[in-house]
């Protein structure tokens, strides 16, 4: 347990992990509005969100072996550093380029920070167990708290200042690690021993991997069915993905009842799978029927993430090397789920969206309204499909103004619902193979978590 | 481990098994499996007039039939068919998507036209009387008028009706 004197450290370490990973999803829900903002395509957008993953995975174990050898502290202090400016890049960036490049930057700044991080906090709070506790479960919190918190900033302020925020707290959070990088520069000793680090834990990594491809498509899928599929605001899908956070808070209460890290692995992977399976499985467009899967995933992946984070660590030296190791394999994964699942749900929803349009059509040509009024909605609907530009639309402004005969009038609002369900049935199916194929990977880290070493904690 | 640590260790696996088995049984029992959109029909299957009363009831079958019978002579959905005919642009887009050429669609919407009147006289909305020179009619006029009729029969049957003047009761009932 940490000391009184070091519990400011062992806050700053904790919060400087927890927003270094929440940026890799925090951006989610800015998307729409980044990709309004600066023109830019659907594809390009989305670059936001795989670049700064891709430059974590990639810099993770590098930046490690680099927080060793610079001292912990001094690379701690300096990673913040770069993190908090890139963070006041990307928040006054005016094109995509500009800001993907700076999420670039802050990966490598957040990449530093995290892995020295790691190697800080066994010191500061007396036990390397200890230590990989509050390093797996801040960056547990940080990846469910991010999109949620993202989408409020967007909603409440702008999507500038999901970055801006950034920048004060990581500079607080730099604060209490600046005396330890003072003591380095001071004594010109670096504390941890240069000792070559052994071969990472291959079967514990390779399911994070996958665990995190299941995670991010989970969150990255869920808000796009929201906002895009279901056309809530921004502030609104964040309320509703907050539940994923609050179920993975009261899923971090059972950790530390179950000592085998494996069984917490297996139980937190099969119900992120079995969270996934149930968001593919949506019998109706309802905000609240996301609301069980959510709370499956957000105990699974509270579990699971820490759980395979500690087996891949323990017993393991030097720390960050391995924590490095992490980092990297879970951000792999996040990328590698992105870039697998969104050219297969691009293609569903474009599939469904048609399908939604001729079923709708069926629906319009049956009704029982008037020929003439039949061809007036026709053209209006057409109008409003081509106004939305390849999206889900919404059908409701169509139907303005209502008939005032009441006879005519019920016949319409009945056509309007019947048409809209078949849009809704559209946009919420378009999900359900990319949902399926997550929770299947999710499943399918059963194997590399069944072959893990036991680690009882 | 000790054997409490063992059971906590099953009982949590077993309680995310269970977990999500109920949830996944529970949306699949309300309908999940099957919450897309509807699939359209086949246009080849004839589809029963139901009990037409009023010559705009009487048109709009007709019209339905007509598309019907149109779409399944392409061998395209009734609806996909609906979306391109009201314009000139999306009968050319459609013509060009599944590459059909103006005589083969021109031959369709005829083709469709007269499976309508067939279906017509099946469903006693149409006199035969009135049903032979109609087949010669629609044999004979333009594509766009053909389309047209396709589009609003009801308003189509409207001005037959106003032209024939008195005969238009006469209309009415040999369609009734």
């Amino acid at each position: 347990m940490a000391t009184e004197s070091a519990r400011p450290r062992v806050a700053a370490l904790a919060l400087a992990v927890g927003i270094v990973l929440a940026d890799s999803s925090i951006v989610v829900l800015a998307l729409p509005e980044i990709y309004r903002e600066l023109d830019t395509s659907v594809a390009g957008v989305t670059w936001v969100l795989i670049s700064f993953n891709l430059v974590m995975a990639l810099a993770a174990v590098p930046a490690a072996h680099l927080a060793r050898r610079v001292g912990p502290g001094r690379a701690a202090a300096v990673g913040l550093a770069v993190f908090a400016g890139a963070g006041l890049a990307c928040g006054v960036a005016d094109n995509l380029s500009t800001l993907i490049l700076a999420r670039c930057v802050q990966a490598l700044g957040g990449a530093v920070a995290v892995t020295a991080a790691l190697e800080l906090l066994p010191a500061t709070v007396g036990s390397e167990r200890e230590a990989t506790r509050v390093w797996a479960s801040a960056g547990a919190t940080g990846a469910a708290l991010g999109p949620a918190v993202g989408g409020l900033l967007t909603e409440l302020v702008s999507w500038q200042s999901i970055f801006l925020i950034q920048v004060p707290i990581a500079l607080a959070a730099a604060v209490p690690i600046l005396a330890v990088a003072k003591h380095e520069m001071a004594t010109r000793v670096i504390e941890t021993e240069l000792r070559p680090a052994g071969r990472p834990h291959v079967a514990a990594n390779i399911a994070l991997a996958m665990v995190s491809a299941a995670i991010a498509a989970a969150l990255f899928l869920l808000v796009l069915l929201l906002i895009e599929g279901w056309r809530l605001s921004p502030i609104g899908a964040a309320i509703v993905v907050s539940v994923m956070p609050l179920a993975a808070f009261a899923g971090s209460r059972l950790g530390p009842l179950v000592p085998s890290a494996k069984a917490r692995a297996a139980a937190g992977a099969i119900l992120v799978s079995g969270g996934l399976a149930g968001l593919a499985l949506l019998p109706k467009a309802e905000v609240a029927l996301t609301v069980p899967p959510q709370i499956l995933i957000g105990i699974g992946l509270s579990l699971v993430l820490s759980a395979l984070t500690e087996t891949a660590l323990s017993g393991r030296a030097p720390q960050a090397i391995h924590g490095g190791w992490t980092i990297s394999a879970r951000h792999a994964g996040v990328v590698l789920g992105l870039l697998a699942l969104t050219p297969i749900f691009t293609a569903d929803i474009a599939q469904q969206r048609d399908d939604a349009i001729d079923a709708g059509t069926a629906v319009l040509l049956d009704s029982k309204v008037t020929p003439l009024l039949k061809l007036e909605l026709a053209g209006r609907i057409s109008n409003q499909l081509d106004g939305e530009k390849g999206k889900v639309p919404t059908i409701g402004p169509a139907f303005k103004p209502l008939p005032d005969d009441p006879e005519e009038r019920a016949q319409v609002e009945t056509l309007r619902d019947e048409l809209q369900d078949q849009l809704d049935r559209g946009a919420t199916h378009a999900f359900s193979p990319s949902f399926g194929l997550a929770a299947l990977i999710g499943l399918l880290a059963l194997i590399p978590i069944g072959l893990s070493r036991r680690v009882d904690l | 481990m000790s054997a409490n640590a063992n059971f906590r260790s099953q009982l949590l696996v077993g309680g995310a098994i269970l977990a999500s088995i109920v949830l996944v049984g529970a949306y699949l029992a309300a309908g999940g499996s099957s919450y897309a959109p509807d699939k359209t029909r086949d246009p080849c299957v004839h589809r029963a007039w139901t009990n037409p009363g009023s010559l705009q009831e009487i048109a709009q079958q007709f019209s339905l039939s007509a598309l019907d019978g149109a779409a399944c002579e392409l061998g395209v959905s009734r609806e996909a068919l609906a979306q391109a005919l009201p314009t000139e642009e999306g009968r050319e887009r459609f013509r060009e998507q599944y590459d059909i050429g103006t005589e083969e669609f021109a031959k369709a919407i005829r083709a469709g036209l007269l499976r309508a009147i067939e279906d017509a006289e099946d469903a006693n909305a149409l006199s035969p009387l009135i049903a032979a020179p109609l087949r010669a009619t629609i044999e004979d006029i333009p594509l766009d008028q053909a389309i047209e009729l396709i589009d609003d029969a009801s308003s189509a049957f409207e001005t037959f009706q106003g032209f024939l003047g008195p005969a238009g009761d006469l209309l009415e009932e040999l369609f009734g």
